[in-house]
């Protein structure tokens, strides 16, 4: 799986491609955590490019959220594919997590 | 010194070769080495000075000389010449068997002394012991006061056995090998530095020690008893060294043998502790037809189901599955059943709701401690007014058909345990009469990937529950798993898959 961070406005941008799966996730949680490590822990996991998600990784996203609420800050999604999107509304971590339709949303909705 | 050797041995020959010149007019026939008659032919009268003087030479060495007293004519120089490279081709050959010998008979000691060896350390099983082994046996085939042995394996930690006494440190040693890594060769002095001396060390060689897998080794001797350590040794010593290199690989792969078989033995365990926490059979519940399975995708699995019958209750089952795989899943899918079955039989009228508050806050602290969640199904079914009650937390598929209708997903209305502290699931009622089917399976089912990394999905699902509904619970479930494992045509199975079958029959 690949990982591009990027930073914008106090965030940091996770974009994330191919499998995320038990074998790629602990890459993506290192990857997290990094991103976590300067405040403000403010995080956009951009899941574009992800066209599978198991539930090793559904818990590494839930320990990210979980963690960066520690550290008062917010971990949100961003351009799930429906295939995706179908796993979230099935497990309903959708009501956990903050999902949005396109990044600069997800971004912005750190400003307000 | 080897004419005296060969003239001894052919002495007979030599007489007939002199017989000749005295017959053919010469005084006297001599053989000299290193300016010192050997052997002397005479015809008699006084002696003579040698009139032809024939060198004999080896290899460009001059080994000894031809005298002949009394005939100088240019054809008995020739005759005189030829006789001498005619000695000195014997010369050369009784040297190159005698070298042949000194080496077969090194060969020959080389391969007692490693016969030696392997009596001497085929008993021992770790490589600690081996390597002291092999310092106290190598020490005693060199001639040696101490010999070392230094043996890094790639994840292991050095090792570093002396013989008789630590003489050197590691850090000393280092700065041998690193010398050695430079020269790509053995490492030998006759004669310590003033720091080497302080540590009583005279003379010393090290060589390398070939193993696999990235893995360092060397061994080592010091202060030969006699003399200096020569090629002989360094002959001996990579012999050694050879043999060292396979004795610690087979005792390495016999440590990993015995750690796997021990593995291997505690995941059978696992696995049927786990095997024997699942209910071995459906229990008889009025107005329902069971059945239950479960197959992990390896030895031991995150998924679960439960049956529990307490007294005064409805009838409760519950389905489970842990995120993550194998072993940790394994572990937190003992934990969940257990609270789950607590809290139902403690309270007095537990709904399933109730259920999995209670469950998911007494679990939600050790959840996030581990980073892990886990999706559960809890129902109830009350016969005496064919009610299924029940409450879902993030899990899926779960599949109702009502009799000669259409199937669809009972979807969850609340988080995972362990995702949030409170639980957001609720109760929620169906009426389940005879001929409704319900399917509380785990992902394992609709994940189910083909060769073309196809899934089996959702819609499969659904349509194939509908279309076998009219089976016994038994017949669903081995259709469900048949049908699925079809697909998967070889693929391996890479989710655990669990389901429990309920279908209403008629009292």
């Amino acid at each position: 799986m690949e990982i591009n961070v990027r930073s914008a406005e106090n965030v940091k941008i996770l974009e994330l491609a191919g499998r995320f799966d038990t074998y790629t996730a602990d890459t993506a949680r290192q990857s997290i955590e990094q991103a976590m490590a300067e405040e403000p822990a403010n995080i956009v996991v951009n899941l574009e490019k992800v066209d599978f998600v198991d539930s090793t990784a559904l818990a590494t996203l839930v320990h990210g959220l979980k963690r960066s609420r520690e550290l008062q800050g917010d971990l949100r999604l961003c351009h799930l594919q429906q295939s995706v999107r179908m796993v979230f509304e099935l497990t309903r971590l959708d009501r956990f997590f903050e999902i949005f339709a396109r990044e600069d949303e997800a971004v912005q909705a750190f400003a307000r | 010194m080897i004419l005296p050797a060969i003239l001894a041995a052919q002495k007979s020959d030599f007489d007939i070769l002199a017989k000749d010149w005295l017959d053919a007019g010469a005084s006297t026939f001599s053989i000299w080495a290193d300016g010192v008659s050997l052997a002397t032919w005479s015809a008699g009268g006084s002696p003579q000075p040698a009139a032809l003087v024939e060198p004999i030479t080896v290899n460009s060495v001059k080994i000894g000389e031809l005298h002949l007293a009394g005939l100088c004519q240019p054809a008995h120089r020739l005759r005189l010449q030829a006789q001498a490279g005619f000695i000195a081709q014997i010369a050369r050959l009784e040297r190159d068997l005698n070298s042949m010998a000194a080496d077969l008979i090194d060969t020959q000691d080389q391969l007692l002394a490693l016969y030696d060896l392997t009596q001497a350390t085929r008993n021992y099983l770790n490589p600690e012991e081996t390597l002291a082994r092999l310092a106290f046996e190598t020490a005693r085939l060199v001639k040696a006061e101490a010999a070392f042995f230094w043996v890094h394996m790639k994840g292991r930690l050095p090792i570093f056995q002396q013989y008789p006494r630590p003489i050197l440190t590691e850090e000393a040693l280092q700065n041998y090998m690193n010398l050695m890594k430079e020269s790509r060769r053995e490492f030998l002095f006759s004669r310590g530095n003033a720091d080497e001396q302080a540590l009583g060390v005279r003379n010393m060689l090290i060589v390398p020690i070939k193993v696999r897998d990235a893995g360092t080794a060397v061994m080592g001797m010091l202060n030969k008893f006699d003399g200096d350590f020569n090629s002989p040794d360094i002959k001996l010593a990579g012999a050694i060294a050879e043999f060292t290199g396979a004795q610690i690989e087979n005792v390495i792969m016999y440590q990993v043998n015995v750690e796997q078989a021990r593995l291997e033995t505690e995941m059978d365990l696992a696995q049927r502790i786990q095997v024997h926490l699942l209910p071995q059979k459906p229990p008889g519940v009025v107005g329902l037809d069971l059945w239950a399975a479960s197959w992990p995708a390896s030895r031991v699995g995150g998924d679960f189901y439960d049956f529990i019958i307490g007294t005064n209750q409805p009838f409760t089952f519950t389905v489970g599955d842990i995120s993550g795989k194998g072993v940790p899943a394994a572990l937190l899918m003992a934990m969940t059943r257990t609270v789950i079955r607590t809290k139902t039989n403690v309270m007095p009228m537990p709904t399933p709701q109730v259920v999995m508050g209670r469950s998911n806050q007494e679990l939600y602290d050790d959840f996030t401690k581990l980073s892990m969640f886990a999706t559960v199904f809890v129902g109830q079914y009350d016969s005496s007014n064919r009610k299924l009650l029940y409450a879902n937390a993030g899990h899926s598929p779960v599949i109702y058909c009502p009799a000669g209708g259409k199937a669809h997903l009972l979807r969850a209305d609340g988080t995972p345990m362990g995702i949030l502290p409170d639980s957001l699931s609720k109760d929620q009622g169906i009426d389940f009469q005879p001929g409704d089917v319900l399917v509380v399976a785990t992902d394992g089912f609709s994940e189910a990937r083909n060769t073309q990394d196809n899934e089996f999905g959702y819609d499969r699902l659904v349509s194939l529950v509908e279309s076998i509904a009219d089976q016994s619970a038994r017949g669903i479930a081995e259709t469900l798993y048949r049908t699925v494992a079809n697909f998967s045509n070889g693929a391996a199975q890479s989710d655990d898959q669990t389901l429990v079958v309920l279908k209403g029959i008629g009292a």
